[in-house]
């Protein structure tokens, strides 16, 4: 059995790539999938205590999990459609309507 | 039946007169003026049958806790009820003339509503058991006073007067104010040990005070009966603060009657009386109440020469007749408790006479349609009773009488002069004789002479010689004119029957040998008591120079054996003074008033409050809006931006967490 750092090697790198996406990213779209790798990444780390302490909890917090990545990649790409509609792109950069 | 259980009905029944005539006047006939008629002529009967009583079953006094520190009562002595029958017999006879008077004034509600809380607040003063109590009717007083000379209150200078008589006076309930402050530290610090805690309530009632006067100093008890006399000053019209009382004839002339000749401005001599043994017991102020007294009685007279308002000549007699009343009471050093017995006596034929005078002035004006004296004349044979009911009254105020004769012990002569001889000589001249200070003698004589010139010279001006302009004048309706002949009377034979009895009732309110420890133990002053056996001319002296006056101005005024033009013009440097007032305009107004209050009080006020004051608060909030300005670019509107901060915010705190090892 491998031992639980690993996973949370695995998990941490899946949560960097996550984060440096949605800092650096143009597309609304990549975006979002960097969201969902973050989300997965935490996923991960739950699987991983959990099998390590035996114990189910984390199992049913990641289905939890994966229920509310769902609603929000629904809302999310709602959103997003809405904005393609009005600016004919889904560039971050351009809704930057709400400042000073 | 114990008549004091009913003393509470005395203010209570005007002011739910004043209740009443302010909601249902408009639907009632005359505006409702019957209603206060009808209370003050219940409170007056009340007040008699206390007057009644009073000798057999000593002073009312009833006195209740209000909150926790403060009693509210009702204290009734011999002082109190004389002064309490004065005013509601005035107030009730000027009420019955006030609906002929008024008769064809739109506002009537309001008029008869004011006149009753006055009317009300003025026997709150007098009932009062303590000194807080007191001050709060003082006040109420002061606020009618207002109202009532603001009256027609779209006329400029009625608005403009009833300001400068809000804050003349206001000048003095201030100082009378701190007087009090002064006085309760004075009571909590010297007399609460000896009482015992809970007795606080008790402190500024007159009858603690006067029981534990011994204890408090003598130089406080100075300063404090100073600063109450600073307040007697601006209420009564005495020097310096006596600028407003001319001004408020801008009122109806029932309520120049009411409140500016008859009662409201007695208001400070009566409360220089009612705290008579503080006085006692600190002599040097009574000197001061003398001087100031003294000095005011001969200034106003010398203005009244000259006025050509037959309102404001009557102003001005009536601050100069104040004027004697407080040098009546500033005999109290030498003289004793008759002092007080002198001047109440003085100040009832004053309220007597001096309202007959005004209510017939207010007759003439409703008749004539002018104040300006150059107009009228030869009125006589048009309105009689008007006329001789004012000529009684003139020689009420000039102090016409018979000295030395007396009928079964009735001195003969009119009120004014009974009073006014009782000053001069009981007063002045035992002052002067065990003293051997002049100054009050020469100042009552000199303004009894002049007071004799103008009283006459009004009355000539207005009823003798030929008519100066063709005038449709008439006599005025009953309700007017038999107030008038009620207070002739009175102004005529009340003086002389009353004498004997009324300072034999009014000894009653301090006693003799209590006053005269105070003043010897407290003040180092031994009270001589009244001088007796004066010289001859000292008798004449008040009298002489009351006929001379009146023949003066008989051979001026009616028969105008010499032209008094030569003198009284402009560049006549005498005439000027008097005509301009001595110049009061210009000092108070123009010197104190603009260039001292306004051009360097108010302009310092004014940088103090535009430059210090709003200038910390401005920069604060510019400080406040300039870095708003340079912060605010931080909201970019960009959602990675925030996301971007918010995980190295998170970044850095887990790493400040991790280093202090607590993760």
């Amino acid at each position: 059995m491998l031992p639980v750092s690993y996973f949370l090697i695995v998990s941490a790198i899946v949560f960097s790539i996550g984060v440096y996406g949605v800092m650096t990213l143009r597309s609304g779209i990549m975006i979002m999938m960097c969201v969902e790798l973050m989300l997965n990444a935490a996923n991960i780390n739950l699987i991983a205590f959990s099998s390590h302490f035996s114990q189910v909890n984390g199992h049913v917090f990641v289905l939890f999990s994966i229920a509310l990545a769902a609603a929000e990649a629904a809302i999310g790409f709602a959103i997003l459609m809405s904005i393609f509609r009005s600016k004919q792109n889904v560039n971050i950069d351009n809704i930057n309507v709400l400042r000073w | 039946m114990d008549y004091g259980s009913l003393a509470f009905l005395i203010p209570t029944l005007p002011v739910i007169a004043f209740v009443l005539t302010l909601a249902f006047g408009k639907k009632l006939p005359s505006g409702g003026g019957h209603i206060p008629i009808i209370a003050i002529a219940t409170s007056f009967v009340i007040s008699v049958l206390i007057f009644f009583q009073i000798g057999k079953t000593g002073p009312v006094e009833q006195s209740a806790h209000w909150f926790s520190v403060l009693n509210v009562g009702i204290y009734i002595d011999q002082l109190a009820v004389v002064m309490l029958m004065m005013v509601t017999f005035v107030s009730m006879l000027i009420h019955i003339y006030a609906l002929g008077y008024m008769s064809h004034d739109d506002a009537k509600p309001r008029y008869f509503a004011e006149t009753a809380l006055f009317t009300a607040a003025m026997l709150g003063v007098i009932l009062a058991d303590n000194i807080l109590q007191f001050f709060i009717a003082w006040e109420l007083v002061g606020l009618c006073s207002y109202l009532l000379i603001g009256f027609w209150y779209k006329k400029p200078s009625a608005a403009a007067a009833a300001k400068k008589a809000f804050l003349t006076t206001r000048v003095g309930d201030v100082l009378f104010l701190a007087g009090i402050v002064i006085l309760y530290f004075n009571m909590q610090k010297f007399v609460l040990p000896s009482l015992g805690s809970h007795d606080i309530v008790y402190l500024l009632q007159f009858s603690t005070i006067f029981e534990n006067l011994q204890m408090i100093p003598t130089n406080q008890l100075t300063i404090i009966t100073l600063l109450f006399f600073g307040g007697a000053v601006g209420k009564s019209g005495q020097f310096p603060l006596h600028v407003w009382l001319p001004d408020a004839m801008e009122g109806p002339t029932t309520v120049s009657a009411l409140i500016h000749a008859a009662t409201m401005v007695t208001a400070g001599v009566y409360l220089v009386a009612r705290t008579f043994p503080m006085f006692v017991a600190a002599p040097n102020s009574l000197l001061v109440v003398a001087y100031v007294g003294g000095f005011t009685a001969l200034f106003a007279s010398t203005m009244g020469l000259v006025m050509n308002d037959i309102k404001r000549v009557l102003a001005f007699s009536t601050i100069s007749q104040l004027g004697y009343m407080m040098l009546a009471l500033g005999m109290g050093a030498i003289i004793g408790g008759e002092a007080v017995g002198i001047s109440m006596f003085h100040l009832i034929n004053h309220a007597f006479f001096k309202a007959c005078l005004f209510l017939c002035a207010g007759s003439v004006i409703h008749a004539v349609g002018t104040n300006d004296l150059r107009e009228m004349g030869g009125l006589y044979s048009k309105m009689k009773i008007t006329a001789i009911t004012m000529l009684i009254a003139s020689l009420a105020l000039a102090g016409i009488g018979l000295p030395f004769l007396e009928i079964a012990g009735f001195k003969l002569g009119t009120s004014g002069f009974v009073s006014k001889d009782a000053i001069i000589v009981e007063g002045a001249w035992s002052y002067a004789h065990f003293t051997g200070d002049w100054i009050p003698f020469f100042f009552g004589v000199s303004a009894a002479l002049l007071t004799s010139i103008y009283t006459f010279r009004l009355w000539f001006m207005a009823f003798g010689g030929k008519q100066r302009k063709e005038l449709h004048a008439h006599e005025s309706p009953s309700t007017m004119t038999v107030p008038l002949m009620i207070l002739a009377v009175l102004a005529l034979v009340f003086g002389s029957l009353t004498f004997t009895p009324f300072l034999g009732f009014l000894e009653g309110t301090y006693e003799e040998p209590y006053l005269e420890k105070l003043g010897e133990f407290m003040g180092g002053n031994e009270i001589q008591g009244i001088a007796h056996n004066p010289d001859t001319i000292i008798l004449l002296l008040p009298v002489i120079v009351g006929i001379f006056g009146l023949v003066f101005s008989w051979a001026v005024y009616h028969k105008r054996l010499f032209s008094v033009a030569s003198i009284g013009h402009m560049g006549n440097p005498l005439f000027k003074i008097l005509a301009k007032r001595y110049y009061q305009h210009e000092i108070f107004i123009e010197l104190i008033s603009l260039k001292f209050t306004y051009g360097i009080l108010a302009r310092a006020g004014e940088f103090c409050d535009r430059k210090i004051v709003d200038g910390i608060i401005d920069s604060i909030s510019s400080f406040i809006v300039g870095g708003a300005e340079v912060l605010k670019k931080i909201q970019t509107g960009v959602v990675q931006n925030y996301a971007t901060v918010t995980i190295i915010g998170v970044g850095l705190i887990a790493l400040i967490l991790s280093f202090r090892g607590v993760v």
